[in-house]
């Protein structure tokens, strides 16, 4: 099977040149420094989620007891070999979808990690919040040659609306730039793998790639100069579109400069294409995140292991229903079983993940002490929709081994909490009432 | 203004009207009289439950219908879903409801009949990644695969060319600066030299349904001489991106019985036979057949399938033609299937490559991978339609004079930006390719550099459209004849005007009535204007999605990737006759013929078909029908991956068909529980179930009924008469009106049919605009379906009318004050 992909497995050949170098990088200005600028690098400076779709059966995932004595019921056991890692925590709610219309699924996924109401439309007038991932992407986006990586596994390629009227943009993304700007996710490894690196075509010489660069250069200076002259003719409408083609521009230029600077190349084989299996699929998707992570080639991932409301089937476990309708399961005990099966599956591939980042090995510590990782869905139970009590986990950032079952709070509250961890001082995040703390 | 909330303003009414007589008759009167009885104790200004006060819409003198739009519409729709009055308040009858919304409806057309029609506005349209490649293909002759390099672009009103959705962000932009430079070099320097490499493809799951079967199937009257139809059959899409040879290694599985007359196995490319093999086996696991063959660049289908499989086995086989080897030569055949010494001597003899442990009794043969290598002498030559594209002043390699520059960039850049370039414009593009050649790079390489930067100027990625002059207080005026006809291409080809329209716009005729019609004739009956069938259609009708659903594999052995494309590809012939041949858009709903392959043809039953060419057929008093419910591609799309749904089916037709999209499901109510999956026949109950509760009642009584009508049809589009138990597809709508199967609701749709044409009418006004539609739309649209129902139905008719319209043939001024 692998060898649709690449001929060898990635996770052996990953070992990048440079890693863990920091960089020195002319510290270009954050491009919308809202938050004071903080020291280069805090001991923690990477954040990633892993959302799952649909909800989780609870029953299967509660820890028993608070504190540092819980149990790892049968959805969390694969994370045993991480429990001084992750911390569990129950309670949390998504307020905002109270305050929304439309779809249970779009509200729930289009909410989540903003703490903002999505505006119940399927035209392109879609609106919610800037999500606490981007709000860290922003203060690190010019360290990094990539702001920010969105993946997902299901191909976001559906027509029509999502999810009974609601714009297919809650349901297939997670991470929102602006309020206005939802980041679709990259469903193709080898896009991804582009993205990282670029498609500079290595096998040409570097004066060639110097000329290429500088050619480059050139057209976007050409096709900025007479944007500017088409800027003046035009409407309000017509200029806002204008606006974003020249901040576009501008970004690639900026890109570019930190590229001259920066000769690290991959060492990892391009993949070509999807694989088949959804395990081995989700693995090469993590592995790309992880070699992102450990080159600094990004501080902040985001991935959907389904678009919410997800109907894929999971022959591999032999679960053949589709995942949706199967989480609407009236407390049918067979159905119950293979939802728990599916969610026993995702939070495999999950340990996978923090196994891959606790094993890599940057200075002091490993890449799992250096970044937060949330795991969870924004439902708990699917069957009812219920967007309260929320399973959540976050691993990694050097604490763990805790069961918190926390009074009933909006989940921005661990936002703020999150955000603070990674050095970003800010009192307020969403709808947050103030800050759970997730300290030891 | 808000856009029109999905249609529903007209459409709702649809399929819920109960039938009433002379006492339907409301008036202004009667309907605040319901207001007061039933909605304001709630709905006032103390206690303003979900943010509406109706007490305050009645205010004798004022025109609220009219002004208060929003909220009377709002009213409609609670009513018509029986969501308001609430469960535990008074509620009024249903023949009450009826009366009042029904004269709210009347009272919203009378309104839109008197509304003022204006252009509207659509912002500079980003070209969107299937009329992006296919406008590269145009220009430079160079074929982009645009599904894989570019992200999926976001949709808005269910198409992705709606303008407002079309944003822009860096990766586009590094994409496009990646894929205009490839596309140039290959033009002007040809395609570069690709490694060799090997892809490899395992055979899904579904084979393993033909293991271990020992005997013939009982019924032999739809034997597959081809293989392809058959489980023992194996299909796989792959891109080959150049002209080239590629190596094919076909690995081998399964068992053939001793005695047997050699297995054939055969490759098959685009359904055509490619390479027949000829193995002699017993034991065909792990054996493989190899070839090398020449094949053009693009997504080609491979199947592999083992020609005349049940031919030639041995007699007690009762096969045809059966194996003519030594019949004389009987083996011990002990019970254990052990051989003998002398049996494995006997094999021998015959030739036959044996496994020696047993007899071999088993007609399981099959495919384990496939590995797919290349290119291999792959052409590297330019090709001299791509130099003749750019190289418009028609000199050799090597032999350009400066003069050439201008000359070529100018022409270029005039096909790109769809407008004659200005000298400033081409001036930039020469200071360009002076400052590479200043580099030491050649003239070609300066000129490859300035149309890379054409590809990726703004007036090549976005059309860019000017700003009406608004001088004389004109509030609107027609966009420019250059405009025009890139209006016409991207709408009907999805890609850039050619020649003949450009010429037009620069001589100023294209406005010409005659000539415009004759124009559109044109384009349709062009080749490209497969673009209007897979966009437009592929969105609308969402069989796009053929390409993502996964049918279980268990359940649906059959259903492999040459059945999916070629479900697809009916839809897409059939949608294809229409607008080439110019039929009635009725035929959608019913129609007497379809096109079938051969493939499809075994999958429907129809006989008599041979070969991967799709052919007409005549559907008329079949059980299966025309029209586009009929089409497996559509039954499939609206089924979960498992079963059916008639939930997904009904909300497809009132959606796509009639325009009339139910709402979202009240807060709190969960979504529809249709878990009983696999439990025959508890499917209808649990939804009749669902129907007590009067909240769900108001939408699943239009959904539920539409959706068992086509319960003939399974997940994957095949007929069937048992679910379990014996399928009941009747159904009763909330008019009343009844079916006993798939062809009576058909009939439903026919009386319907003016709710359809508005449903068509409106979807390809929203994809030819690229904007959502807005209330002051309503009399344009209104005069192309006046148009249509008076012209036959005929499909040009209704492009004439889209194109003719105030809408399409002008544009607004800004209205906006930070306009220049």
């Amino acid at each position: 099977m692998t060898s649709i992909i690449t001929s060898k497995p990635l996770s052996r050949r990953t070992l990048l040149k440079g890693v863990g170098a920091a960089i020195a990088l002319p510290m270009l200005d954050a491009m919308h420094p809202i938050f004071a600028s903080v020291a280069d690098k805090s001991p923690v400076h990477r954040v990633a989620v892993v959302y799952v779709p649909n909800g989780i059966v609870m029953k299967e995932w509660l820890p028993n007891e608070p504190g540092t004595q819980f149990n790892l019921p049968r959805i969390l056991q694969p994370l045993a070999p991480f429990r001084d890692k992750i911390t569990v925590i129950s309670g949390l709610e998504n307020t905002a979808t109270k305050k929304a219309k439309g779809g249970a699924h779009a509200k729930a996924s289009g909410s989540f990690l903003s703490g903002m109401p999505p505006k119940y439309t399927a035209g392109p007038d879609v609106r919610a919040g800037i999500t606490f991932d981007q709000v860290a992407a922003r203060k690190w986006a010019s360290q990094t040659r990539v702001p920010s990586l969105q993946l997902g596994l299901e191909d976001s390629r559906m027509v029509g609306n999502c999810d009974t009227g609601s714009s297919c943009a809650y349901t297939n993304c997670l991470s929102w730039k602006d309020a206005e700007t939802p980041l679709g996710v990259e469903v193709n490894p080898r896009s991804v793998f582009e993205r990282l690196f670029g498609t500079v075509d290595l096998s040409l010489s570097p004066e060639t790639r110097a000329r290429r660069a500088l050619y480059r250069k050139s057209i976007l200076d050409l096709v900025r100069q007479s944007t500017r002259k088409l800027v003046n003719t035009l409407g309000a409408g017509d200029k806002r579109k204008m606006d974003e083609y020249l901040t576009s521009i501008r970004e690639v230029e900026e890109r570019i400069a930190v590229a001259e600077h920066d000769d690290r190349v991959p060492t990892v084989d391009k993949p070509s294409g999807i694989p088949f299996a959804f395990p081995e699929y989700a693995r090469l998707m993590l592995d790309l995140q992880v070699i992102a992570f450990q080159s600094d080639l990004t501080r902040v991932s985001t991935i959907m292991f389904g678009r919410e409301g997800s109907v894929r089937t999971y022959p591999e476990i032999d679960v053949h229903d589709p995942h949706h309708p199967l989480t609407h399961h009236r407390g049918h005990p067979d159905f119950i079983e293979r939802v728990t099966q599916i969610n026993c599956l995702h939070a495999e591939l999950f340990a996978y993940f923090l196994k891959r980042l606790k094993s890599t090995q940057e200075g002091a510590g490993s890449l799992l002490d250096q970044s937060i990782v949330l795991y969870g869905s924004a439902l708990s139970d699917g069957n009812s929709h219920s967007s309260v009590n929320l399973p959540l986990v976050v691993a990694g950032g050097g604490r763990g081994g805790r069961y918190i079952s926390a009074e009933p709070q909006p989940v921005s509250n661990l936002f703020v909490d999150l955000l603070n961890r990674v050095d970003i001082p800010i009192e307020s995040f969403g709808d947050s009432t103030s800050r759970l703390g997730t300290g030891a | 203004m808000e856009a029109m909330s999905a249609g529903k303003l007209s459409c709702l009414v649809v399929l819920s009207v109960v039938a009433c007589g002379a006492p339907c008759a409301a008036d202004e009167a009667s309907v605040f009289e319901f207001v007061r009885t039933y909605c304001v104790r709630c709905h006032n200004d103390k206690k303003t439950s979900g943010d509406l006060n109706l007490r305050a819409l009645e205010i004798p003198g004022r025109r609220t219908f009219d002004e208060s739009r929003e909220a009377w519409e709002r009213v409609v729709s609670k009513l018509q879903t029986a969501e308001m009055p609430p469960e535990d308040a008074r509620r009024p009858e249903v023949e009450e409801v009826v009366r009042v919304t029904q004269w709210l409806e009347a009272e919203f057309t009378r309104q839109d009949r008197t509304i003022e029609p204006q252009a509207g506005r659509v912002t500079a349209r980003r070209l969107n990644r299937t009329e992006y490649g296919n406008t590269i293909r145009d220009l430079l002759g160079v074929e982009i695969r645009v599904a894989a390099d570019f992200p999926p672009d976001q949709a808005a009103f269910g198409f992705d060319n709606i303008s407002d959705a079309l944003r822009l962000s860096p990766v586009l932009i590094e994409k496009y600066l990646n894929t205009s430079e490839r596309a140039v070099r290959t033009a002007m320097f040809g395609p570069t030299k690709l490694d060799p490499a090997i892809t490899h493809y395992p055979f899904p799951v579904r084979i393993n349904l033909a293991r271990d079967q020992q005997a013939l199937p009982k019924d032999l009257f739809h034997y597959d001489y081809s293989g392809l139809s058959m489980v023992y059959s194996a299909h796989v899409a792959h891109y080959f991106p150049v002209d080239g040879e590629y190596s094919f290694r076909v690995v081998l599985n399964g068992h053939r019985p001793n005695q047997s007359e050699p297995a054939h196995p055969a490759l098959f490319i685009d359904g055509l036979l490619a390479k027949e093999f000829e193995v002699d086996a017993t034991d065909l696991e792990g054996q493989f057949v190899q070839t090398r063959l020449k094949v053009e660049a693009g997504e080609r289908l491979l199947s592999v399938a083992y020609l005349k499989v049940f031919h030639g086995l041995p007699p007690q086989y009762n096969g045809p033609e059966p194996s003519k080897r030594d019949p004389s030569a009987l083996l011990s055949n002990n019970a254990e299937g052990e051989l003998t010494k002398e049996d494995i001597e006997v094999l021998r003899k015959l030739g036959t490559k044996i496994k020696t442990d047993r007899v071999e009794t088993r007609v399981d043969n099959r495919f384990e991978s496939i590995d797919i290598g290349g290119p291999f002498s792959q052409r590297t030559a330019l090709s001299p339609e791509n130099l003749k594209k750019v190289f418009v002043c028609g000199h050799g390699p090597g032999e350009h004079t400066s003069a050439c520059a201008r000359t070529i960039l100018a022409n270029f850049a005039d096909r790109a930006y769809r407008r004659p370039a200005k000298t400033q414009e081409v001036e930039g593009l020469l200071r360009l390719t002076a400052l590479v050649q200043e580099q030491g790079d050649s003239w070609e390489e300066g000129i490859a550099t300035a149309l890379q930067a054409i590809l990726v100027s703004p007036h090549f990625l976005f059309r860019v459209e000017q700003e009406p002059d608004a001088a004389g207080g004109n509030k609107s005026a027609p966009v420019t004849y250059y405009e025009l006809a890139s209006r016409l291409s991207y709408f009907l080809w999805s890609s850039t005007p050619d020649a003949e329209l450009l010429e037009l716009a620069k001589e100023q005729r294209l406005r010409r009535p005659e000539l415009l019609a004759n124009q559109v004739r044109r384009m349709l009956r062009d080749e490209r204007s497969r673009a209007l069938v897979e966009n437009f259609a592929g969105q609308w009708l969402q069989f796009k999605n053929m390409d993502v659903v996964r049918p279980d594999v268990r359940r649906f052995p059959e259903f492999e990737e040459s059945l999916r494309r070629s479900m697809r590809r009916e839809t897409e012939r059939f949608i294809e006759e229409i607008v080439r041949q110019d039929r009635s858009v009725l035929e959608i709903l019913d129609a007497d013929y379809t096109f079938v392959d051969e493939r499809l043809a075994r999958f429907y039953g129809v006989e008599g078909v041979e070969g991967p060419e799709f052919r007409k057929i005549d559907v008329g008093g079949t059980h299966r029908g025309g029209g586009i419910l009929s089409h497996a591609s559509i039954l499939t799309i609206s089924s979960y991956s498992t079963r059916t749904s008639p939930v997904l089916r009904g909300k497809w037709i009132l959606e796509n068909l009639l325009n009339a999209p139910p709402p979202p499901p009240p807060p709190s109510v969960p979504a529809l529980d249709e878990a009983k999956a696999g439990q025959p026949g508890s499917l209808r109950q649990e939804l009749e179930e669902h129907r007590k509760n009067p909240e769900c009642a108001g939408c699943h009584a239009r959904l539920d009924p539409l959706g068992f009508g086509l319960e003939n049809f399974n997940a994957i589009g095949a007929q069937r008469e048992q679910d379990g138990e014996p399928v009941d597809a009747s159904g009763t709508l909330p008019s009343g009106q009844s079916f006993r199967d798939h062809h009576e609701l058909k009939q439903i749709l026919m009386e319907e049919q003016d709710a359809f044409v508005e449903c068509l009418a409106e979807k390809l006004l929203i994809y030819a605009l690229g904007r959502g539609l807005e209330r002051y739309d309503r009399p344009a649209l209104a005069k192309i379906t006046d148009r249509l129902r008076a012209r036959d139905h005929r499909f040009s008719e209704l492009v004439l009318g889209i194109v003719e319209s105030m809408p399409f043939q002008m544009r607004s001024a800004d209205q906006t004050e930070d306009s220049p």
